[in-house]
């Protein structure tokens, strides 16, 4: 009965992800701001953090929202950056 | 936008069409010799970006057509400035030429070169700090050689610049991206 619970419970939760962009030539808040504005447009996303420290753009998703790396790479390359690397956290 | 320098007192809008293109108005009052005004559309484009690890290197054209005034005399204007940078996040250098022709009134080049450094690398959600030094070369003016230390904070969408120039002149930018 318990795992029925749990598997009843799993199957209800929406999942948001949490996607990490490392991206070349971040160096200002200019920059930073252009990336924030663009992913927040974006229908599926839920928030943007963008770390110059890390050179690194974090973007979470609305619940059962997604947003490929496609469309991530070409949305980062249209604002005039280069993507180095995207990695995911359920 | 708007520049309070040696050289005059500029103020211009533009609007970003793409990340690489926008367009613009661009109005400048000439101080520093022929007391003049320039008045008239401008476009500026992103040519070419490096992407780079730990910084960005760009160069960037601006120009413009409209009309000079000069007292009671109108003469059609044209201007082009290439602008070319590279930068982290504790150095910054730039270098701009930039021509002009308003046929009596003004036909000139005139170049700019600026050297800085950020004590502090500044976050997203930071002040940023940048001690400048910016020498022009307007062999039209009535100082031709004029080197500017400055200051420039920016937070995020914001940015102010200060400075004091060698022929006694205040500097004053501030420039906000909406």
């Amino acid at each position: 009965m318990i795992s029925g619970m749990i598997i009843t419970f799993i199957s209800g939760v929406a999942f948001a992800d949490t996607i990490k962009v490392s991206v070349n030539g971040l160096v200002c808040a200019f920059c930073a701001t252009g990336i924030e504005k663009t992913f927040k447009k974006q229908s599926a996303v839920d928030q943007v953090n963008v770390d110059l420290d890390n050179r690194l753009v974090t973007i979470n998703t609305k619940p059962n929202q997604k947003l490929d790396d496609a469309t991530i790479t070409k949305l980062i390359n249209d604002a005039g950056y280069q993507i180095t690397g995207i990695s995911r956290v359920k | 936008m708007q520049e309070n320098d040696e050289t005059g007192h500029t103020i211009s809008a533009d609007y970003t069409i793409t990340p690489n293109f926008a367009v613009g108005w661009y109005d400048k009052w000439e101080e520093n010799g022929r007391l003049y005004s320039e008045h008239g559309p401008e476009f500026n484009s992103l040519i070419k970006r490096w992407n780079l690890p730990d910084g960005q290197a760009n160069i960037f054209n601006s120009t413009g057509a409209g009309v000079a005034i000069d007292g009671s005399k109108n003469k059609g204007a044209a201007w082009t400035d290439f602008l070319a940078d590279y930068e982290t996040r504790r150095v910054f250098t730039s270098y701009e030429i930039r021509a002009m022709y308003a046929d009596s009134i003004e036909s000139s080049i005139w170049q700019r070169a600026r050297i800085g450094y950020a004590p502090y690398a500044a976050n997203y959600n930071d002040v940023a700090t940048w001690f400048m030094l910016q020498v022009d070369d307007h062999p039209n003016k009535n100082d031709k050689f004029v080197v500017t230390p400055l200051v420039r904070f920016f937070y995020k969408t914001s940015l102010i610049e200060a400075g004091y120039s060698s022929n006694n002149r205040l500097m004053f930018n501030w420039e906000l991206q909406f």
